[in-house]
């Protein structure tokens, strides 16, 4: 072989190969992509473990030491921290009685630690923690004067222990009473209230819609509709006349031309000028004297309720807990203002004594601690409680948008990749799509508020702003034009397509222009009804004009339509290549045994590209879970103890604003009054997070696995 | 009819042997080229016109005329943008036989079957001029509903393509995509086309499972079966063995023989022993023209061309 080579030169000259060159020798490369690669992955898992062993660390209770310093003083508190000079960071909690919750402690100036074995640190229902020594539990007597039931520490637990539940459950029922019976009771009040300034704006309403020659406009306008239906669709039998491709898309046209006269209807029905609007003035009595009434007894039922809850409390509030700390020998206040009354006993979410827990106890706390992280709401600025809310706030959120946006991409990439003639427009479509993914998602959450919710949100709520709806003649006329506007498309549309087997002629291009434009100002004519209506005057107007709007508000459904569009792109472009992906022998064999476009898309081409889809549903839903700047602007909020979803109708509330887990992270990190206590906070919050985005991904992930064995495995 | 058809067959298959029939020049009927007779041997005549893209008048055995046409096509022609694919061919295929189109690649062979059910209309930028008809009915009109044409025909394709789905689904689309929803009018069918297609004692106990998960042979006979399930009123086959091992091949060309006797098949091939195994009538077509045309038995063992003679006998194309 070397002797060809050699003759083979050029002009019979000997080519001499050199040596082989440093860059050919491979090794080098394999060193650097893979030490690329372990670094990524060193990044990946140091962040993971640094997550998951601070998150874990947060609800592992510490032993409890009381420092003696050298100056005498007495610090009780748990150790969390040093630093390279030797001081040592303790938690001392105790804020209501001006305390610092964190204090550095010099190495040098302790005197002694230890570890007291009744120590105890109070989770408070709020001012944070509190370390002390248990005292007494004690019951207020009739006169006012505490009676101690137990005396010195352990006594003191022991009681606590037999005591604690009954007083909790109590206050549970309390609050809950607070919040749901009387809750329901203001809501009843509330749309009372409202059924009578609605009733009032119904009058005005009334006297003002003197602008009202609907029949005349609506009668035209619907023989027109009619007509024109009629037209097409006998010319459709006829055939001549009215152009060759009306009759080949036969059933397409007789599809068309019923949605359209569908269509004239609906509008005609909802425009209807035969329906009055507004109430009369004896109606509007009425009804005030009907919801005057309802106030009343409502009012009466808030009464009793309210002494029942006030009772129950009061009870409550006779068990007392005496804990005191050592530095100035106080109990903890039963509020900051009121030092000196002690605690009441339900005022303790928990107590523990740390020092004389083994580990099974700690394991205990530790679990509760996690329990009620999960399942109950947020206390004390969010630094302390649960999550609840937020968690449901955040999952419902990934949901909606996932709903709103796989539907809506996979219809564009549809249309993109399987009726658009590829071309000039499409590649234009594409990299204006593939930019949208690079916006900066804040720039959504600005055009989320301004268009969703002070813009769609608003006209929900009110309707066509003051002044701006059109004469009811000049609106019946847009809406003819409208209607009129897409038939002709419509028409175009269809004569615009070649015969078969020929070329498109400038005549067939003209009308495929024209029936784009018409469409075009068909769009435009039905925004311009829709929102110029002089029929429509909103759903919640009576709220709105209090200044307390419903939908046009920040809110849940706002902030899902926002980070749906943000997560657009990636659904469009990935169903893209899925569809792109489905071999064309299938579309072929599907045309070739008669089926239409869509019944091939339908049966064909979607269930091939389905886990493709579906990788793209996934992917914008990990994109939507983790984004934070949008929200902040369109619905995500510091504290909302109202859950989106409710057992009374309409169920899902998606006009409330909403906690974030992404947005209750940087809230617990930045905006909090005690951000050092919150702290192991924000890497539990993360670590719950993370979790959170996995399990969607991996249910995301499961489903697709069944459905993709469904489309390719043995058993279907 | 058929059955006069059937007879014939068997006696051309077992008469025809692929051999090169030394035919000489003499015996073959001058070709018709205008001014074609000049110096030159006369060897390619026809060809060499072609070539030089003159209009060339094919060469169709009597007994063409005789049968009866279940498609026509007249002067047909079709070009993709701008380059011209087929040069006007008329021809009928004859119906309840195997009519095989022959010719080196490129000849628009595949292009003029595609034409048959349209799904050249696929295809960006296609014009077409002249017409077929499929049972007297015009395919190129603008009043024709493509999809009611392309139910009339059964298509099955190069590569074996059955669907992402159960054997049974492949099997009854055609009839599903029809809205047919009765179990047992669809059990039927597949029963039916299946064993019609061969391929039912293989598949009968797993109609649920993938049909991807067939052999290739076995997937281009579900094919068949899916092509014939609707009784199409002809069957295109577009080189249905060429991506297929030699048994698979084998026994799709028996399948072949066995559903002609219900169905008129129009089978492109460039397989030239193929075409004399399985077809009653052969075409020999070169760069989108028809050169010659007539039963399988003369055109592979007494061709009026000796074009053809030289094609058939792999001396040429």
């Amino acid at each position: 072989m070397s002797g060809d080579r050699q003759e083979s030169g050029v002009g019979g000259a000997k080519v001499a190969r050199r040596r082989t060159l440093p860059s050919a020798v491979g090794e080098p490369m394999v060193w650097l992509t893979g030490s690329a690669l372990v670094l990524c992955l060193l990044m990946i898992v140091t962040l993971a473990t640094l997550v998951v062993v601070n998150g874990l660390r947060t609800f592992w209770p510490g032993d409890i030491d009381r420092v003696t310093l050298e100056s005498g003083e007495v610090v009780m508190g748990i150790r969390t921290a040093e630093d390279k000079q030797g001081r040592y960071l303790y938690r001392v909690g105790n804020r209501d009685i001006g305390q610092e919750s964190f204090r550095w402690i010099d190495g040098d100036k302790i005197a002694q630690v230890e570890q007291p074995e009744h120590a105890v640190m109070l989770e408070r229902e709020a001012w944070g923690v509190w370390f002390g020594m248990p005292e007494s539990v004690s019951m207020e007597a009739d006169d006012g004067s505490l009676v101690a039931l137990s005396e010195g520490a352990a006594e003191t637990l022991d009681q606590f222990a037999l005591l604690h539940p009954d007083a909790r459950a109590q206050r549970a029922k309390a609050e809950s009473m607070r919040k749901r019976e009387l809750g329901k009771i203001n809501h009843g009040i509330e749309h009372a209230r409202l059924r009578i300034a609605g009733a009032e704006m119904g009058v005005d309403l009334r006297e003002n819609a003197s602008d009202r020659l609907g029949w005349v406009s609506w009668s035209a306008v619907s023989v027109v509709v009619v007509l024109a239906g009629f037209v097409w669709w006998v010319g459709r039998e006829v055939g001549v006349g009215i152009g060759s491709s009306g009759v080949r898309q036969g059933k397409l046209t007789r599809f068309g031309c019923a949605l359209i006269v569908v269509f004239g209807l609906v509008g005609i029905w909802v425009g209807a000028p035969w329906r009055t609007q507004g109430v009369t003035a004896a109606e509007r009595d009425v009804i005030v004297a009907q919801m005057e009434h309802v106030q009343e007894q409502l009012q009466a039922e808030y009464e009793r309720v309210l002494a029942e809850i006030r009772m129950s409390e009061e009870q409550d509030s006779k068990l007392r807990l005496v804990v005191v700390e050592p530095t100035t020998d106080r109990f903890a206040p039963i509020a900051q203002t009121r030092g000196d009354e002690p605690m009441m006993l339900s005022q303790v979410v928990r107590l523990i004594p740390a020092n004389q827990l083994s580990v099974v106890g700690k394991t205990k706390v530790f679990f509760s601690r996690w329990w009620e992280f999960l399942s109950s709401g947020p206390r004390e600025a969010n630094t302390e409680g649960g999550v609840y809310p937020v968690i449901v706030g955040t999952v419902l959120m990934t949901l909606l948008l996932t709903v709103f946006v796989t539907p809506l991409g996979v219809i564009a990439a549809l249309y993109l990749r399987e009726y658009a003639k590829q071309g000039f427009g499409t590649s234009v479509i594409r990299i204006a799509v593939n930019n949208l993914a690079g916006v900066p998602s804040i720039v959504y959450g600005v055009f989320g508020l301004g268009f969703f919710c002070y813009t769609v949100g608003r006209y929900v709520d009110t309707g066509p702003v003051a002044g701006t709806s059109l004469q009811s003649g000049v609106w019946w006329l847009m809406f003819g034009a409208a209607i009129v506007t897409a038939i002709v498309s419509f028409a175009f549309g269809l004569w615009g397509k070649p015969d078969p087997g020929s070329t498109s002629t400038i005549g067939n291009r003209v009308l495929a222009r024209m029936s784009w434009l018409g469409w075009g100002v068909t769009v435009v004519l039905a925004v311009m009804v829709l929102w110029r209506t002089p029929y429509f005057a909103g759903f919640f107007g009576a709220r709105a004009a209090e200044g307390s709007p419903t939908f046009g508000a920040r809110g849940l459904l706002w902030a899902s339509l926002t980070l749906a569009l943000l997560t657009l792109p990636v659904v469009i472009v990935a169903t893209e290549e899925a569809i792109a992906a489905v071999p064309n022998s299938m579309r072929e064999g599907s045309f070739g045994c008669g089926a239409s476009k869509w019944q091939t898309i339908r049966r064909i081409v979607l269930p091939g590209a389905l886990p493709g889809i579906l990788t793209g549903a996934i992917l914008a839903m990990a994109r939507g879970a983790g984004e934070v700047a949008p929200l902040m602007l369109v619905g995500a909020v510091k504290l909302n103890q109202d859950l989106p979803v409710s057992t009374t109708a309409p169920f899902l509330h998606a006009d409330r604003s909403f906690m974030h887990l992404g947005f209750h992270i940087y809230d617990l990190g930045f905006q909090s009054p005690d951000s050092q206590a919150a702290r192991p906070m924000v890497w539990t919050t993360t670590l719950l997070f993370l979790c959170i985005v996995f399990a969607l991904n991996l249910a995301a992930i499961l489903i697709r696995a069944k459905l993709r064995g469904r489309m390719t495995g043995a058993a279907i | 009819m058929i059955e006069a058809m059937s007879e014939k067959r068997s006696s051309t298959k077992s008469a025809v042997e692929v051999k090169a029939p030394e035919a000489p020049a003499s015996t073959a009927p001058s070709p018709v080229v205008p001014g074609g007779m000049g110096g030159e041997p006369a060897h390619y005549d026809v060809i060499d016109a072609i070539r030089r893209g003159e209009s060339v008048e094919p060469t169709v055995h009597e007994s063409m005329s005789e049968a009866d046409a279940v498609i026509q096509s007249d002067d047909f022609k079709l070009w993709y943008g701008d380059s011209q694919a087929i040069h006007g061919i008329s021809m009928g295929v004859p119906r309840g036989a195997v009519t095989a189109l022959i010719g080196p690649s490129g000849c628009g062979k595949s292009t003029f079957l595609r034409s048959i059910n349209r799904m050249n209309d696929l295809v960006e930028g296609v014009r077409v001029e002249g017409g077929i008809t499929l049972n007297g009915s015009p395919v190129y009109e603008p009043t024709v509903d493509v999809i009611e044409l392309r139910k009339r025909l059964g298509m099955v394709f190069q590569k074996p393509n059955p669907f992402p789905m159960s054997i049974f689904e492949n099997v009854v689309y055609p009839l599903r995509i029809d809205g047919e929803r009765r179990k047992s009018v669809l059990q039927e069918a597949c029963e039916r086309s299946l064993k019609s297609a061969a391929l039912w004692d293989e598949v009968k106990d797993r109609l649920k499972e993938s049909a991807l998960g067939l052999s290739g042979g076995q997937q281009q006979r579900l094919c068949i079966a899916r092509a014939v399930v609707a009784d199409p009123e002809v069957l295109l086959l577009d080189e249905p063995c060429s991506a297929l091992d030699p048994v698979a091949t084998i026994r799709i060309e028996e399948l072949i023989s066995e559903i002609s006797e219900r169905y008129t098949v129009l089978i492109v091939t460039h397989n030239m022993q193929q075409a004399a195994r399985v077809s009653d009538y052969t075409a020999f077509m070169y760069l989108g023209r028809l050169v010659e045309y007539g039963p399988t038995g003369d055109i592979f063992q007494n061709p009026k061309l000796i074009e053809t003679a030289h094609y058939v006998s792999g001396r040429f194309g």
